[in-house]
């Protein structure tokens, strides 16, 4: 008969419960603090759903109303540099945060609110939230995209789970700058990051692949579930197996407790317990806090009007209100009077109010006095589209074209090595991350190798998590002092970590209004005609090429790489490069010696010159192309490597030279039809040359069936020669010859 | 099996003409080469002739109506063809079944009323052919290129066959049909079409209309449009010469009183134009015309004369100068002037020769300077010969002088070729006998 032995978590999941004799322990002024904050928040989460009531917050409103002491009890136990993040219900912490950062000894009854800082701090979360340019992002984030970065408040965040990794690169971002200077453990130790979600976010991808994730790399991240039982109307108890989502943490080796998050103290204190694990160089923590949203998911009803709860329950929990509670405790131990917190609301309110006023006035055409936005504090349409991406400012040599003076042969694959190993020697803010990036001698294809010995801190080898560390990239970037070289290690991964990559990293920058870069480098490899078929041959030119702020470059020679990738890491935007393995084991000319040479942003390299049709093409297809182009001299080709794919950086010039010359099109690439790149370059095209155009744009692509491992089936499926032939023959019969 | 007739391109960059009058009539029997329809171009009314003999079934255009160039405007039957095989034909050639109302229907076809099927008959009297009913039954295909250089080099689509799939129109079937006018240099984008000046502010009391608009005749619209190229396309320059014409005037006395048949005379023009053909032949590097890609040089000479209508100007080619004698030459102009006036100028009449010559001395004018004739390299513009005082070995002389200016295309000829022309036409004017020889 088996026998069986109980497996025991290796880390601790503790409830944590505060006694009468904490209570009295706790510092007057913390408590002082606390009084301050939630008063602040409650009363002005009042005031957005009255302004919610009245038509004024364009877009849902999730108030915190019930969750203030799950927040602010957690973000006083924070120092200013930690770093905050959040979801959709964000308001309480990226309000606490900011005032923890800009009252760093306490704030008092006394004074309340009474600081001009204080005002405008409140009146850009006001105007943030409800779409106004005084807001943190110029209006573009609103409730849900909360981000004042000198604040340490990273950015909330609409996707439920989104923020996660993002936290997550915060957090190694810390750990390292602690690890650099060498104070890790002392001094107060290292900075620590708090990613805030609910109930609701811890069933999803992204938070689950970055516990682990933050688990493996012993990162100083706190994962704080604010769980107040309810996903929109959706009982957490109906959707987990287990409901005490504290026990999630042990499963990733996770410090964890569970705390009663309508208690500040007791949320206090075990934040604290949490801090100082992290600090202390022992890895992320989790906490769990019990608490309530008085309201439904948003507006200003509440959750029994929608019949997924009852008006008992709601009492119950109305009656351990976290105000009522620290009030009571306070006066219990004589630290507040009825009439010091009667003032200390109605001044807040006083200020509150006075700031709605300056935003809003009376609606000259409603009859009844209704309030609008005063109109000249809308953003200006006109800069709906700024922000996407930076303004490249770069500072490097630019080195122009091929230098025939004193270039060497180098193999495509080792000119990612060694330029890779260049930066990460010249800036310390460079890593690489990926999987198997760190091992089997530079990766999956050698591209990385020798970088794991030179910089073993910087060469990450990553869990098969797509979505957590391009997340973690995200947020590392986002501190501006790093830079992620991100290796997916075929393009398809892309769809694991859309959100991540789409969502996240190519909207931040805008949607943030412009505070925050995402310098991301994603190389990702296009491994059409190794036969690994359905899931592992795409081409994501198109896929990214069809989202904002990303930009793509796509090298056909070790030269171009080298200086695309200097360029790439020197931009402040996700930059997508784009390796194609026909491409690893040829041979080009790099010049020798100079690894630090860039290739100017937007400019296409014409590879043969023609008057008869304008090929448009990138990575091995050039060559393709190319090899065409010369059995076709009756239609004088022209083609043109296009470099940079993207919507801002495509080299309209030599494009529209080459086409008002050539009036004919044909776009080559090698991938499916369906996500190709080329249906937006024709549509481009067609727009934009339409007088120009002697026929129709003509395309080569691949079939619509994503390639199979079979290899007669893999070669119909992608276009190869014959293809870019046939192309050309459709170009010749449409001018009437054959 | 019924033949169809379309309006021709009589003029090669002309999108449209009108046709005048029918000369024939429904049920005629006709020859080949028989004329059966006056067509106005912009420069010339011409006699439209049957290129097959056959019979006239249908007349499809309305006189004095427009007709684009390629559509159908007549059918030719065989003997014992029927209706439905023409109407089956003109279907095919795009074009309308539908036949001219006032031409009375043959006398062979049944009564419309006693039709038993529902095939079209003749249309009632009130229906006016329209420019849609006339047209394609289908739009034409060109590619975005193709129709935004024939927009702008004024090149017909309707015109064109394409090359392209399903006929397609394409840039090289609109470059090829601008190729054909050899008036414009391949390489030379044209500028748009006549410039429009505002018109000049009057002191007219408001509400009083001192003017009248004149539409535009064919004529005058190709005056505008061609000068207006030349002018600010051909980089012309200008050279001057005195002649002394007293010999001349001396040997047309002579002729005039001598050998030639009654009722023809050689005029001064008559002899001027052979001084310039003499000219051309001493100094062959100024018979030539530009062509784009070439100079074309001319092994005979011609030379278009100007001749004014009371429309505007025409300039018919005399061709061979070199061997014309005066007499032909004499008969030829006659010819030219006589049907330059009623507009019967056929259009192969007006293309070609490397030089032109015009004369306002008629008038009076005692010098001027042409607008040239592309391709042509040059014209000469004389005036009148009038008695002027001279210096001969320092002594003041009269002598009957005449003031001619050359334009010339400087891309065809430089300045000393064009000043030896004027030397050599200087030296036959002069010396007029070798006029003659």
């Amino acid at each position: 008969m088996s026998t069986t032995t109980p497996l025991t978590y290796s880390t601790e999941c503790t409830e944590l419960r505060t006694t009468r004799e904490d209570w009295d322990a706790a510092a007057p002024e913390l408590l002082e603090s606390m009084l301050v904050q939630m008063h602040t928040i409650r009363i002005f989460e009042e005031v957005i759903l009255q302004l919610a009531a009245e038509g004024l917050v364009h877009g849902p409103a999730h108030s915190s109303i019930g969750q203030e002491g799950a927040a602010v009890g957690s973000i006083l136990a924070l120092r200013g540099a930690d770093g905050v993040n959040g979801t959709h219900r964000g308001h309480h912490q990226f309000l606490a945060k900011g005032l923890a950062y800009l009252f760093p000894n306490g704030m008092s009854i006394i004074d309340g609110i009474k600081n001009d800082q204080v005002t405008e701090f409140i009146r850009r979360t006001m105007s943030e939230i409800l779409g106004l340019k005084a807001g943190f992002s110029g209006g573009r984030g609103g409730s849900m995209h909360l981000q004042w970065l000198e604040a340490g408040a990273l950015g909330t965040n609409a996707i439920v789970g989104g923020g996660v990794p993002l936290a997550a690169g915060n957090a190694w971002a810390q750990r390292h700058d602690a690890e650099v200077h060498d104070d890790g453990g002392q001094a107060g130790g290292m900075g620590v990051t708090v990613t805030y979600f609910g109930d609701g976010a811890s069933n999803i991808g992204s938070t689950l692949e970055t516990l682990n994730l933050a688990a493996a790399w012993r990162l100083p991240l706190c994962f704080y579930i604010e769980n107040n039982l309810y996903a929109v109307s959706t009982h957490v108890a109906d959707v987990t197996g287990e409901p005490r989502l504290a026990a999630r943490g042990p499963g990733f080796g996770i410090r964890s407790w569970r705390v009663d998050g309508m208690d500040p103290l007791a949320v206090y204190l075990a934040q604290k317990a949490a801090v100082d694990h992290m600090r202390a160089g022992k890895g992320a923590t989790l906490i769990e806090a019990e608490t309530y949203r008085f309201f439904h998911q948003n507006g200003p009803f509440p959750g029994s009007a929608f019949g997924y709860r009852t008006k008992e329950e709601e009492k119950q929990w109305r009656d351990r209100d976290p105000l009522a509670k620290l009030a009571a405790e306070m006066t219990r131990r004589g630290l507040l009077t009825d009439e010091q917190l009667s003032d200390l609301t109605s001044h807040i309110t006083e200020q509150i109010t006075r700031i709605v006023d300056e935003i809003t006035e009376k609606d000259p055409e409603s009859a009844k006095g209704a309030r609008r936005i005063r109109p000249i504090l809308w953003p200006d349409p006109a800069a709906v589209d700024t922000d996407i991406r930076s303004e490249p400012a770069l500072t490097g040599t630019a080195l122009g074209e091929e230098n025939e003076d004193g270039t060497v042969q180098r193999r495509f694959v080792d000119a990612i090595a060694d330029v890779l190993g260049r930066r990460m020697d010249m800036d310390p803010g460079v890593l690489v991350l990926g999987e198997d990036v760190h091992r089997l001698k530079g990766g999956t294809n050698g591209a990385t190798r020798g970088l794991k010995d030179a910089y073993p801190e910087r060469v990450l080898g990553t869990p098969i998590s797509e979505n957590a560390f391009a997340g973690l990239a995200g947020g590392l970037s986002m501190t501006g002092r790093y830079k992620p070289v991100v290796e997916f290690m075929y393009s398809d991964f892309l769809w694991v970590a859309a959100d991540q990559i789409f969502n996240q990293i190519g909207k931040a920058r805008h949607m943030f209004g412009g505070q925050s870069s995402m310098p991301v480098v994603l190389r990702s490899k296009v491994a059409m005609g190794a036969g690994y078929g359905s899931q592992h041959s795409m081409d994501p030119a198109g896929i990214f090429a069809n989202n904002p702020g990303w930009r793509i470059v796509a090298p056909s020679t070790p030269h171009d790489y080298i200086g695309l990738m200097n360029t790439a890491l020197e931009l402040q935007d996700p930059v997508l490069v784009l390796e194609h393995v026909d491409l690893y084991g040829t041979k080009g000319g790099i010049p020798e010696g100079n690894l630090d040479y860039q290739l100017p942003v937007g400019k296409a390299a014409v590879r043969r010159t023609g008057e008869g049709v304008t090929v448009l093409s990138y990575l091995n297809m050039v060559d393709v192309s190319l090899q065409a182009a010369e059995q076709r001299p009756d239609l004088d080709p022209e083609v043109i490597d296009l470099r940079w794919l993207d919507r801002a950086s495509l080299d309209w010039d030599t494009i529209g030279a080459s086409i008002q010359k050539t009036n004919n099109v044909l776009i080559v690439e090698q991938g499916a039809r369906g996500t190709s790149y080329g249906g937006w370059l024709s549509d481009e095209i067609q727009r934009r040359f339409f007088d120009y155009l002697d026929q129709p744009i003509q395309r080569v692509t691949g079939k619509e069936a994503a390639p199979s491992i079979s290899k007669v089936l893999e070669a119909a499926a992608n276009a190869d020669l014959n293809d870019v032939l046939a192309g050309f023959d459709e170009v010749a019969r449409n001018l009437g010859r054959s | 099996m019924a033949t169809i007739i379309t309006m021709p391109a009589v003029v090669a960059d002309a999108t449209e003409a009108a046709l005048q009058d029918w000369l024939v009539k429904i049920g005629d029997t006709i020859a080949a080469g028989q004329p059966i329809a006056e067509i106005e171009t912009e420069k010339a009314t011409v006699e439209l002739q049957a290129e097959f003999p056959g019979t006239i079934g249908r007349l499809l255009i309305q006189p004095g109506t427009s007709v684009g160039v390629g559509e159908p405007i007549a059918v030719l039957v065989e003997a014992g063809e029927d209706e439905a095989s023409v109407d089956k034909q003109i279907a095919s050639a795009g074009g309308t079944s539908h036949s001219l109302a006032e031409h009375p229907v043959p006398e062979d076809t049944e009564a419309p009323t006693t039709r038993r099927d529902t095939r079209p008959t003749a249309p009632d009297a009130t229906q006016e052919p329209s420019r849609n009913a006339q047209g394609r039954d289908s739009r034409i295909f060109g590619s975005p290129l193709a129709r935004k250089l024939a927009k702008e080099l004024g090149v017909d689509l309707a015109a064109l066959a394409g090359s392209g799939p399903n006929g397609r129109i394409l840039r090289g079937d609109v470059e090829a049909a601008r190729r054909q006018q050899a008036a414009i240099p391949e390489t030379t984008p044209t500028p748009e079409e006549t410039v429009v000046l505002p018109p000049a502010e009057t002191q007219q009391a408001p509400g009083v209309q001192n003017f009248q608009d004149e539409p535009l005749s064919g004529m005058r619209k190709a005056i505008a449009r061609r000068l207006t190229e030349s002018k600010t396309t051909v980089p012309h320059f200008y050279v001057s010469i005195d002649v002394e014409m007293d010999a001349l005037l001396a040997l047309r006395k002579q002729i005039n009183e001598g050998s030639l048949p009654a009722g023809h005379k050689a005029t001064v023009n008559d002899l001027v134009l052979k001084a310039l053909g003499g000219a051309l032949v001493d100094v062959p590097a100024a018979n030539a015309s530009w062509q784009g890609g070439a100079i074309r040089r001319y092994s005979t000479v011609d030379v278009s004369v100007a001749i004014a209508t009371a429309d505007g100007l025409l300039t018919p080619v005399v061709r061979g100068l070199e061997s014309l004698s005066l007499s032909s030459l004499g008969r030829t102009m006659g010819d030219y002037k006589e049907r330059a006036g009623t507009g019967r100028i056929r259009q192969q009449e007006l293309e070609g020769g490397s030089f032109s010559l015009t004369n306002l001395g008629m008038y009076g004018t005692r010098e001027f300077s042409a607008i040239l004739n592309p391709p042509q390299a040059g014209i000469l513009a004389v005036g009148a010969a009038e008695q002027r005082p001279v210096v001969r070995d320092g002594q003041l002389a009269v002598a009957t002088v005449m003031s001619c200016t050359l334009s010339a295309d400087h891309r065809v000829i430089d300045g000393a070729v064009a000043a030896q022309l004027l030397a050599a036409f200087k030296a036959r004017i002069e010396n007029p006998l070798s006029i003659l020889l």
